[in-house]
């Protein structure tokens, strides 16, 4: 039943003209073979889809703890800032697709309370569990000597490229680069 | 299940419902590239979810709740565009009266210029107005699958619907349509 009722007294002419147009409004049929393309399509990317969700899975990142990668880096802010082009850069070389935690060392002499951190990634290097963000900020706390910051990277195309973490406290930042190489060869295979 | 096996399973237990969830996308969004992009994009997210979709008995409104769902949450990305095509002189003055039969020219170009116009009326309306009236009026879903679609109580409904059917109606006496 089509809720006539709604007219309340007032569904002459007019609204039963507009609820006619309504009725015979057109949807323009699918394209022909736009039914079975968009099945085929969706079987491809639903594997896709599927195969990121397993790469970005716990098991995924269970398989890569035993691959870390450990980068130490000093917060001594007196010292001339390591991420200046002329400084080393420390390098890791990751597996295309596979995850790689590498564990940031931030080393402080002294508790750093709401310091901010953004990693910025290089075009085609992601972050497990922030898949297609290329920033990620975090407000975190440091305390007094070591601490530790894994984050497993994923690579998703063989580009690779500078990572860039800047730890921002109490109007003071330094900038620490990490140099990411990408094998496309599996891990082991060399 | 081997992945041709899923791949066959996804085709047999969706092929019934494709033609109801492309009306549907196109009353969603409006336009055909978006409309598209929205059907494309439930299927792939229905894929994922294969073996509940194999579970349920009845799926037919559960595939459009997950549409109308994909929908809201990416309206911006689906949303229409806006655009007001009516030319200039392209108002009859006909009024909606006298629906034309199949075999006059003249009628048809009438009966294409109205359905332009509401169309152009539909655009004014909300989202929330246009959907409820599109299902009711032009797809005939019940208030009660409409309900069971978008999670928005009947009473609501009947509400939106007797503004959204108004609201029409104010449009196309403003603009010449009625007089």
């Amino acid at each position: 039943m089509r809720d006539e009722q709604l007219h309340e007294g007032h569904g002459d002419a007019k609204d039963g003209e507009i609820l006619a147009l309504l009725k015979d409004l057109p949807v323009p049929p699918a394209a022909d073979g736009f039914y079975g393309r968009a099945l085929g399509r969706a079987v491809l990317e639903g594997r896709r889809r599927q195969r990121r969700r397993w790469i970005y899975s716990g098991f995924g990142a269970a398989v890569a703890a035993g691959l870390a990668a450990w980068v130490a880096i000093g917060v001594l802010w007196n010292v001339p800032n390591p991420g200046t082009p002329e400084a080393h850069i420390p390098g890791v070389t990751i597996a295309l697709e596979q995850p790689r935690t590498v564990n940031l060392v931030f080393s402080s002499a002294t508790p750093l309370d709401d310091a901010s951190l953004t990693v910025n990634l290089p075009d085609g290097v992601e972050l497990a569990g922030f898949p297609g963000q290329r920033v990620i900020t975090w407000e975190t706390s440091l305390k007094a000597g070591r601490n530790l910051l894994p984050l497993t990277l994923i690579a998703v195309s063989p580009a690779g490229g500078q990572l860039l973490a800047r730890l921002e406290h109490d109007h003071r930042d330094r900038s620490f680069r990490l140099q990411i190489a990408v094998s496309e060869d599996p891990p082991g295979a060399s | 299940m081997s992945r041709a096996d899923d791949r066959l399973i996804f085709e047999r237990l969706l092929q019934p419902h494709l033609d109801r969830l492309y009306r549907l996308a196109w009353r969603l969004a409006g336009q055909k590239a978006e409309a598209e992009d929205l059907f494309q994009e439930l299927l792939v997210k229905l894929f994922g979810k294969l073996d509940q979709l194999a579970a349920i008995e009845e799926p037919g409104p559960w595939l459009g709740r997950v549409m109308y769902n994909l929908f809201i949450d990416e309206r911006r990305r689906f949303a229409r565009q806006r655009l007001h095509t009516v030319g200039e002189g392209a108002l009859s003055g006909d009024g909606l009266a006298g629906l034309p039969g199949p075999d006059d020219p003249a009628a048809e170009q009438d009966l294409a210029e109205k359905r332009e116009r509401l169309g152009n009326a539909l655009e004014q309306l909300s989202d929330e107005h246009r959907i409820v009236v599109l299902l009711h009026d032009a797809e005939g879903y019940k208030l009660n699958e409409i309900r069971d679609l978008t999670g928005t109580p009947v009473g609501t409904l009947k509400s939106r619907l007797h503004r959204a059917r108004a609201r029409l109606r104010d449009i196309l006496e403003s603009d010449g349509t009625f007089f």
